[in-house]
């Protein structure tokens, strides 16, 4: 089914920064993912609102090529995630649910590991400054098993913002995390916007997705639809799997 | 970054990682020395049964040793979602496997050159003597040394290229521990029959002829091992 709107605020002919058509995707059950469309532009924060198992982590495992759809298609700034799987991998910087990281080795070693393998070259000013952006400046030579949730947390926020990705995929990025922490994700959503990214945030905390997102999707049944628009209009194109409710009938 | 950047990154990690927690090598050795001492007390109090046995005996402390190792390593990625990251990334996968590879055959390598005087001392095996009466050939022992080392290294290639292939593949099953040995073991026979085959006949009767023959065949195997592991390896991490 196609989308009810096309994208705006970018320039004409370009891609949409993440284009779902008739996406699905399920584990054996009743699918997850029902045939959902979606379209989101460049330089939008769009934030997942849903139950737990409603498929919210599924749809950033899909965006990020670690699950492939069963049926339809997904593209990140016009790569198919299947088909040109790397090109979107270069494209997209994840934070994971569980953070990621190797407990064997400190903070520092997990930021360089990453950045290294990402390609970004080796600048350890700037892993340092990461490392002090996040508040583990003073245990950056801590073995990451050592660390709270909280700080494993912080970590993958450090690694998220070294990561050059015109794309980023938040998993519950809030949880885990105190006031300061909370705060700090949002700054980092916020100049994310500033640079151009494209955000997509999975979270249950729809209070803070509402005041940071441009645009909040329900994931529900395996259908989408535009719960609210926050601040602009234009975040997202359609979600046609399910009706739209309110003003979301972009 | 380039592919060998990658690849020597990873391989790094996992070395850390290990020489952090010494978790392989603890099991390793201890497994190793234990199959080494079994063995020897099995054959008796035959010196030859146990100069012909000895690196046979070698050669399965090194297999059981080695599937712990490649078990192990991955065990460390599954934490934490690191290898979800990990495969997020724009890394080769190519560059993961040899980086994974890279670590493991490093450790086994250094393990079989820890465990082959250690065998010729407990089963009575003149490691380095040369040719034995009625064998062979009378050969430089420096040179007999040099190629059972070689014969160590291509042989645990072959291993930790089916080693860490099948424990990728069997990393997130529930029963990766029983299924990994039993895929994993038919696969790499022949590697173990051509590498017991060539220290037997260096450590047996110097007989450096036969031991190229059988040398060269375990690198035959190596080289098949290795482009087929590497051309099947992106199916077995990719979604």
């Amino acid at each position: 089914m196609a989308p009810t709107g096309a994208p705006t605020g970018e320039p004409a002919g370009a891609p949409p920064a993440v284009e779902l058509r008739g996406l699905v995707h399920g584990y054996g059950g009743p699918p997850v993912l029902a045939g959902i469309d979606l379209d989101v532009a460049v330089g939008r924060v769009v934030a997942l609102h849903g139950p737990n198992g409603a498929g919210k982590t599924t749809l950033l495992r899909l965006l990020a090529t670690r699950l492939r759809p069963v049926r339809g298609h997904a593209r990140v700034l016009g790569h198919d995630v299947v088909r040109q799987a790397h090109e979107v991998r270069t494209c997209v910087a994840t934070l994971p649910v569980y953070g990621g990281a190797y407990g064997a080795l400190s903070g520092r070693e997990n930021l360089r590991l990453g950045v290294a393998l990402r390609g970004g070259g080796e600048d350890p000013e700037a892993v340092d400054r990461a490392l002090e952006r996040v508040g583990l400046g003073a245990a950056a030579d801590h073995l990451v098993r050592a660390y709270s949730s909280g700080m494993r947390k912080r970590l993958a926020l450090a690694r998220l913002s070294l990561a050059d990705a015109p794309v980023w995929l938040l998993d519950e990025p809030y949880a885990a995390l105190d006031e300061q922490g909370q705060e700090l994700v949002d700054a980092l959503i916020a100049a994310a916007r500033d640079d151009g990214r494209t955000v997509l945030v999975a979270s249950h905390d729809l209070p803070r997705s509402l005041a940071t997102a441009d645009a909040v999707v329900e994931i529900a049944g395996g259908h989408l639809r535009v719960m609210a628009r926050p601040t602009r209009a234009t975040a997202v194109a359609a979600t046609t799997s399910a009706p739209v409710d309110g003003e979301g009938d972009a | 970054m380039n592919d060998l950047h990658a690849v020597l990154w990873i391989a790094r990690k996992d070395l850390l990682q290990e020489a952090r927690s010494k978790a392989v090598t603890v099991a390793t050795v201890f497994f190793s020395a234990v199959t080494l001492g079994v063995l020897a007390f099995a054959f008796g109090e035959n010196p030859l049964l146990m100069r012909e046995g000895a690196m046979g005996a070698l050669w399965v402390a090194l297999a059981f040793a080695g599937v712990i190792s490649a078990a192990q390593s991955w065990q460390a990625d599954l934490e934490d979602g690191a290898l979800e990251a990990l495969l997020a990334w724009p890394v080769p996968r190519a560059a993961v496997y040899l980086g994974k590879l890279l670590a493991n055959w490093g450790l086994m390598t250094a393990l079989g050159f820890v465990l082959l005087p250690l065998a010729g001392g407990l089963y009575g095996a003149d490691i380095g003597g040369g040719g034995a009466p009625g064998g062979g050939g009378e050969t430089a022992p420096a040179l007999v040394v040099a190629v059972l080392l070689g014969t160590i290294a291509a042989g645990t290639l072959g291993f930790a290229l089916i080693a860490v292939f099948y424990a990728g593949l069997t990393a997130n099953l529930r029963a990766r521990e029983s299924l990994l040995p039993v895929l994993m073991f038919p696969v790499v026979v022949p590697i173990l029959l051509a590498a017991v085959r060539a220290s037997n006949a260096l450590v047996g009767s110097g007989d450096l002829d036969l031991a190229w023959a059988w040398l060269r065949l375990l690198v035959g195997f190596d080289l098949v091992y290795a482009v087929v592991c590497l051309v099947l390896f992106r199916f077995v991490v990719e979604a």
